[in-house]
């Protein structure tokens, strides 16, 4: 009984000594570690072919180095990787791609053209989202085998069937993570039902790239490790740990105790209070995601291009550009990305501004003088609420009543997909810094039959198809003289501002609290680089 | 052998017809009540979760898949069949202990499960430690001094449980005891640097920490659940403390209490010993109850704390579409209850004889 009670005693005090003895927080992290907070929930699979959010694709980007890459000092830049030099054929239908030697995976195993060539061939073959990355430029399910080749160890070739701009096809490749080179020994020893390693890739890294995953806890953690032999130098950062940390309040408090270097996801108001702190820096770099306001054309009203012109005057962009947007984004009217080739600059791509009389005008020339009636369907992305409220208090005053929905993230991309929305609030991202990445979706629009089914084109999904804007977007795909080429774009963009099927409203910022402690963080639209990281 | 042949034909006969259909047929109650309940709460979430309208494989495709590649993956997860197939599929499948896939993690539903329980189960027990702890007692004291300033500090202090928003309490609490204090650690359940010196045994930290006699990370276990516990705890107090409190009230007021203050016993003893004895059957379902819901996953909390638990994960996977996860998740809440239900029932018999 003595030793019974001796014992919970024991227990009871090593408790309280615990609470007692649980000190301050560790206010530092280790010295070579680069330590985020970020929200990784969206975290599924290390399938490059598979992968499609944000945090997945900048994991990739720092594990898996494809064949080109983008400077880290200038997105609209391609830099060799994989491979230390190309050459294209007189007739723009073949690039020649040398890679360098001593290509290692982390299993030991030998990296080769082959294992590249596989690589590629295998994004199409599994028909997921990225594969329209290869599938645009001409590449099938059937040809891919011929079109994508390596003749030797260290020589991939690759065919095109239209001479498209070559640093288009650098580009699609350097952001898109379609052209890694996946260690396929190890993938075909894990192959499931002949799903090419994808089984296998859904927890796992096997490629060649400045780190490599150590682990992955979903909802918890992710761990990289600095890869020691990697051809352009081991990082100066040997470990890269990513906590979850969902919400933003939190990773501020991290931020500020030191217990992070760095917090992804803070709030415009976060933001505002850690510019003034000393330790801390604000990092921001402009995304290529343009926030839009979308209309079904099949709706009777929004079918008018005067109509769909109106709502574009109910839109404050100043206004919420300083407040809703203060941090997020900016006011952005065309549908390319600030800082793509052929994109108008800030001025001129951003020219309307309030104008309700003008709004109502259109309304009337269009047939609508009393107004109409529509949905609108948004997420529940912070900034969906307020700029969707914004709009319907606008489109009261003219006599456009609309009706608010808001839903779940998944729930609104099946309605978008399924035309089954009236107007939408919605994000679009593209994958390169040319004007063709956004022209080819959201803009140009093959068959809009229903039947075609061609969910991947936003334009589709909004019911919109201008014989026009498909021939000057087919144009410029193919012009090689590239002022010829910008000049295209140039006039699409003015034209769609105007006719367009969507009111491109801003386009995002990437944001993050930084500690000073971490030097040389650096990223833009298209990458975040960790291997540039270092602390001292 | 021999004494039974020597009993009575009748009370041997009675014996053994009587016993056994007994046990027999409890158990047997119990096992099919068990069983329709899972499968009721199967069936229910199945046909919900299929006709919400989320999109499991847009989830996995992405925003620029072919509908020539969305349809084979419709194929490919037996979306395309009728419903009553999907789900005589996935009877089938739960019935050989396979959850599925879940699409937001691409790992099996089980191990997703099997990972991020324990870490709500250590939050859970020891918050449900702090409420019962700190609940009973005042419950308890609140009655015995009814009407009293200790009565209205404890009402109030229960209610200040119940209505603050657990969400607000945490980043307050983090705010104050973490970022000003530095009298906790910070979110998460262990600082970066321990993260690879633990050899789990049950996940549980403060278990495996302490098994291995790694002290310095038991401390650092122990400075990361201390905060968000509380918070579990505070409103498992309120909880547990008003039903202790109202449960005693009765008690105190049956004459067996005047009685036993009569014959001169001290007030203390009548109170706890005597009163208290009647109440602890209740109080152990209240409990029970109280542990199940904080075993539910507190999803604010778990947020808040960077927690990886049970609560987040069931979150994120209803919002990711992700059902497999989502009815893994829903059978795991059911078994928990029908678990704490019989485990509360067996209190009864251990406390209450007439119940034997």
């Amino acid at each position: 009984m003595t030793d019974r009670c001796d014992r919970r005693w024991r227990l009871t005090l090593t408790l309280l000594a615990g609470a007692a003895l649980a000190g301050p927080a560790q206010a530092a992290t280790p010295r070579n570690a680069l330590v985020m907070a970020w929200n990784i929930d969206a975290i599924s699979t290390f399938d490059p072919a598979q992968i499609g959010e944000v945090v997945t694709s900048e994991l990739i980007q720092n594990t898996c180095d494809a064949l080109a890459s983008f400077d880290p000092k200038d997105e609209a830049r391609v830099v060799p990787a994989l491979a230390e030099r190309w050459e294209v054929a007189e007739d723009g239908r073949q690039i020649t791609f040398h890679l360098r030697d001593k290509l290692v995976f982390p299993s030991g195993n030998p990296g080769t053209a082959q294992d590249l060539a596989w690589s590629m061939q295998r994004v199409v073959k599994l028909g997921f989202g990225n594969a329209a990355t290869l599938t645009e430029y001409g590449f099938s399910k059937a040809n891919v085998e011929q079109m994508i080749s390596a003749p030797d160890e260290r020589t991939l070739v690759m065919k095109l069937d239209k001479p498209y701009p070559t640093n288009l096809i650098l580009q699609a490749i350097a952001a898109n993570r379609v052209a890694t080179m996946q260690d396929r020994k190890t993938l075909m020893a894990n192959e499931v039902n002949g799903d090419l390693g994808n089984k296998y890739l859904a927890t796992h890294t096997a490629c060649v790239g400045p780190y490599r995953l150590r682990q992955w806890n979903s909802g918890e953690s992710v761990v990289l490790e600095a890869n020691e032999n990697h051809w352009a130098g081991a990082p100066k950062l040997r470990r890269v740990i990513i906590r979850h940390v969902a919400e933003a309040g939190t990773q501020r408090l991290l931020l500020e105790k030191g217990d992070v270097d760095v917090a992804r996801d803070l709030t415009p108001e976060d933001m505002q209070a850690i510019e003034k702190m000393p330790g801390i820096t604000l990092a921001r770099t402009l995304k290529p995601q343009l926030v839009y306001w979308g209309f079904n054309n099949a709706h009777p009203a929004f079918a008018q291009e005067k109509v769909r012109l109106a709502m574009r005057y109910l839109i404050d962009y100043e206004a919420l550009g300083k407040t809703v947007m203060a941090y997020n984004g900016v006011p952005r009217a065309s549908f390319v990305q600030l800082g793509a080739f052929g994109a108008l600059d800030a001025k001129e791509g951003q020219p309307f501004s309030l104008d309700l009389a003008r709004a109502r005008q259109l309304l009337s020339e269009a047939g609508y003088p009393d107004g109409f009636e529509a949905g609108m369907i948004f997420s529940t992305l912070p900034y969906a609420a307020p700029i969707a409220q914004h709009i319907q208090a606008n489109a009261a005053k003219v006599g456009v009543r609309l009706k608010l929905e808001q839903m779940a993230n998944a729930q609104l991309f099946a309605r978008h997909r399924g035309r089954e929305f009236e107007t939408v609030i919605a994000a679009w991202q593209t994958s390169i810094p040319d004007a063709q990445g956004n022209a080819s979706r959201l803009i140009a629009n093959p068959d809009n039959r229903a039947e075609a089914k061609l969910t991947q084109f936003p334009s589709w999904r909004h019911s919109f198809q201008s014989e026009s804007a498909n021939r000057i977007a087919a144009e410029a795909l193919l012009e090689r003289d590239e002022e010829k080429r910008a000049a295209l774009y140039h006039q699409l963009q003015r034209d769609m501002m105007q006719s367009g099927p969507t009111a491109i409203m801003f386009q995002t910022v990437h944001l993050a609290g930084v500690r000073t402690s971490l030097k040389n963080w650096t990223w833009h639209g298209f990458g975040s680089y960790y291997d540039m990281a270092y602390k001292e | 052998m021999a004494d039974v042949a020597a009993m009575p034909a009748r009370r041997r006969g009675r014996g053994n017809t009587a016993a056994l259909p007994g046990w027999v047929g409890k158990a047997a109650r119990l096992i099919v009540s068990i069983a329709v309940t899972l499968f009721g709460l199967m069936a229910l979430t199945f046909f919900i979760g299929r006709m919400l309208p989320l999109d499991p494989v847009a989830a996995i495709l992405g925003d620029n898949a072919t509908q020539e590649a969305y349809e084979a993956m419709q194929r490919q997860l037996g979306l395309d069949q009728p419903l009553y197939i999907q789900f005589a599929h996935y009877v089938y499948d739960i019935a050989r202990l396979d959850f599925g896939t879940a699409l937001t993690t691409g790992k099996p539903v089980l191990d997703d499960i099997g990972r991020v329980f324990p870490a709500t189960i250590e939050l859970a027990t020891v918050g449900i430690l702090i409420g019962t702890g700190l609940g009973i007692p005042l419950g308890v004291l609140a009655a015995a001094y009814r009407d009293t300033a200790i009565d209205y500090f404890v009402r109030v202090f229960g209610l200040l449980g119940y209505s603050t928003p657990n969400f607000w309490l945490g980043l307050m609490g983090l705010v104050l005891f973490y970022a000003t204090l530095g009298w906790v650690e910070g979110p998460g359940r262990i600082d970066t640097a321990y993260q690879w010196d633990i050899e789990p045994v049950t996940d549980l930290l403060l278990l495996d920490t302490a098994m291995a006699g790694q002290w310095d990370i038991f401390r650092n276990a122990f400075g990361h659940i201390i905060l968000p516990a509380s918070i579990l705890g505070f409103g498992a107090m309120a909880y547990i403390s008003r039903m202790t409190r109202s449960f005693m009230l009765e008690q105190l007021a049956q004459e067996y209490v005047i009685a036993a203050r009569v014959k001169g016993l001290s007030w203390g003893r009548t109170v706890w010993v005597h009163a208290f004895r009647n109440v602890a059957v209740q109080v152990v379902t209240v409990v029970a109850l109280a542990y199940a819901f904080l075993l539910e996953g507190a999803v604010l909390t778990e947020t808040v704390f960077a927690w990886p638990g049970f609560g987040r994960y069931l979150t994120n996977a209803l919002l990711g579409g992700d059902m497999n996860a989502v009815v893994g998740c829903t059978l795991v809440v059911g078994i928990i209850f029908v678990g704490l239900n019989l485990l509360s029932d067996l209190l009864y018999r251990v406390f209450d004889p007439r119940t034997r």
